[in-house]
């Protein structure tokens, strides 16, 4: 029970703060612009595309397909940064304002402590994608009506998917944003680990968002193709094989569980140099 | 209630602290003194767990914090210089977010002290609008949740006005007084050590080069600020005496020496005296002779 008022405080922290709020409506503002540009263009060009290989344009143009396309470009280009500045904050901000000796000086391990921000950190960004898939969708619902499909087209991955069954889409489609949240929780976790560091937040952010996308343009070099296995990106993005016809258990249980060892792995690492530090003025 | 032993710390290779060991008796007021980086913040951080010993040990009421932190800070409030609070929360959702790392958060004890420091009607306030004074007070709510039995204060005055710097006083004074707190005490201000404190321990350069009474270092043998020329006729007298030169000039003679005789003695021996004028030994003399001391 004193562990859960104790999370209870700690998400309290975050949830208190104005500028938590401020990245809620700039998300809300970027979906929109996305949704934007999505009806307007490129739309247009998939239906092109869709009538050249005989897929039915009214799967195009759903609400669903569209919440898709929404989710993944706004996780991607501003979730990533996103999800590292609170990370890169939650230890390092702390520490540097002052704030984590009034902490350690109460007879609660430091283990304790990073244990109650980690999950804080989780929960925050896990519910975060699930507030941009509701909104993206309540967004393309109000633009484009409930009718239609899902259609899934991603050469990186090769997924052709076309779902005419609403329901089987809303599904697929909901239990793909649980797992992009659990995909962006290694950036959540790469941010904190470089908090539990000694340096500054805006440090720790940057670091994280250097490991982030330095992956991904490794991941994407042509002679590396054949390693993407080993790239965490690749990994984090294996969300969307839950849309895939034949859903492919074995390859997601598999990147999901190296994608954990790797979040378990950077806790573990961020609270062995956490332990070790001296807090002083 | 409070042992520190030998305890010993380096930074990047530089010793911080040489082995200081000391004791703070229960219900005692014990002040702890020293020059900038003479080593008390290190100290006090060990104390809390937050600065790792090198070697030693710090024994709360017999439990030793670097074998069962958790435990023996169970007993322990603390306030820090300028204390960091979330600036964007209330002083009471402040207090229920440090108290709850305690364990349970009792919103009757919580109110009672709050009333007590007088922060009753800003605590739901932003931290943010508060002023230095108001924090301090903050400060001393949150440690005195849940009931600890030993006090440590870093440099709690630090920026009070002089009528804060008397409330902080009397409140820290009261509280020995009604629950027999113990409190370890640590700042710059002398007078303040003086007026509060029972016992004081000078750390100078990681070294403890005093530990002791109060009144102790209040000698009262009589202290002379003594001026004649030729210095010396001066020197020959004093020396007569069995005085001492100290920092700054003064010179203490053993105890029961009369100072007209001192005086008699200068004027018989030929010397033109131009300033007799007795003083006491402050704290900060004695301070200022250890501090000396050591350094030559």
């Amino acid at each position: 029970m004193t562990f859960v008022r104790q999370l209870l405080g700690e998400l309290h922290k975050l949830f208190a703060r104005k500028r938590t709020y401020i990245g809620y409506v700039v998300f809300l503002v970027f979906e929109a612009l996305l949704l934007g540009l999505w009806v307007h263009v490129g739309q247009a060009q998939f239906e092109d595309l869709a009538k050249r290989n005989f897929v039915p344009v009214e799967l195009l143009s759903s609400s669903l397909t569209a919440t898709y396309w929404i989710m993944g470009f706004s996780m991607f280009l501003l979730g990533s940064i996103y999800f590292a500045l609170v990370a890169g904050d939650i230890v390092a901000k702390e520490t540097e304002d002052g704030n984590m000796r009034m902490v350690l000086a109460r007879p609660v391990s430091r283990l304790r402590i990073l244990v109650l921000k980690y999950l804080a950190v989780i929960i925050y960004t896990i519910t975060f994608v699930i507030f941009v898939g509701v909104t993206g969708y309540s967004m393309a619902l109000f633009a484009m009506g409930s009718e239609g499909g899902l259609f899934i087209w991603n050469p990186d991955m090769y997924i052709l998917a076309i779902y005419p069954d609403r329901d089987e889409a809303f599904w697929r489609l909901f239990i793909g944003a649980c797992f992009m949240g659990l995909s962006m929780c290694v950036v959540s976790s790469l941010g904190f680990f470089f908090s539990c560091l000694k340096i500054k937040p805006a440090a720790a952010s940057v670091m994280a968002l250097s490991v982030f996308f330095i992956d991904f343009v490794l991941q994407n070099i042509p002679f590396l193709a054949n390693y993407k296995d080993v790239f965490i990106t690749y990994r984090m993005a294996n969300w969307v094989y839950v849309l895939q016809e034949q859903i492919p258990w074995d390859r997601i249980v598999e990147s999901y569980a190296i994608l954990g060892g790797l979040n378990v792995s950077l806790f573990i690492l961020g609270w062995m140099v956490f332990q070790s530090r001296d807090f002083k003025t | 209630m409070l042992e520190i032993r030998n305890l010993t710390k380096k930074f990047a290779g530089k010793d911080a602290l040489k082995g200081i060991s000391f004791e703070v008796e229960r219900g005692e007021i014990h002040g702890l003194l020293g020059h900038n980086g003479a080593g008390k913040s290190t100290t006090l951080g060990i104390i809390l767990s937050m600065v790792a010993a090198g070697s030693g040990e710090v024994l709360i009421d017999g439990v030793s914090v670097q074998k069962h932190p958790r435990e023996a800070l169970q007993k322990v409030g603390s306030i820090f210089e300028a204390p960091a609070f979330y600036d964007y929360m209330s002083g009471w959702e402040n207090l229920k977010v440090l108290v709850g790392l305690s364990g349970r958060f009792d919103q009757a004890a919580a109110r009672e002290v709050v009333e007590r420091v007088g922060l009753t009607d800003r605590i739901k306030s932003k931290v943010g609008a508060y002023s230095h004074g108001m924090r301090q007070r903050l400060a001393l709510a949150q440690a005195l949740l849940p009931e600890p039995e030993i006090l440590l204060l870093d440099e709690p005055t630090d920026g009070l006005d002089p009528e804060g710097i008397k409330w902080f006083r009397d409140f820290i004074l009261g509280l020995r007084e009604e629950r027999g707190m113990t409190v370890l005490f640590n700042s710059h201000l002398l007078s303040e050590v003086e007026q509060m404190c029972d016992r004081v321990s000078i750390i100078r350069a990681g070294e403890l080069v005093y530990e002791g009474a109060v009144h102790d270092l209040r000698d009262d043998r009589p202290g002379l600020i003594l001026r004649a020329a030729p210095d010396e006729v001066l020197a020959e007298v004093v020396a007569r005496f069995q005085g001492e030169v100290m920092p700054g000039g003064r010179r203490v003679f053993p105890e029961g020496t009369k100072v007209s005789e001192v005086v008699s003695q200068l004027v018989k021996s030929g010397a033109e005296v131009s300033e007799v004028t007795p003083v006491r030994r402050s704290l900060e003399d004695v301070y200022l002779e250890h501090s000396s001391a050591t350094q030559s």
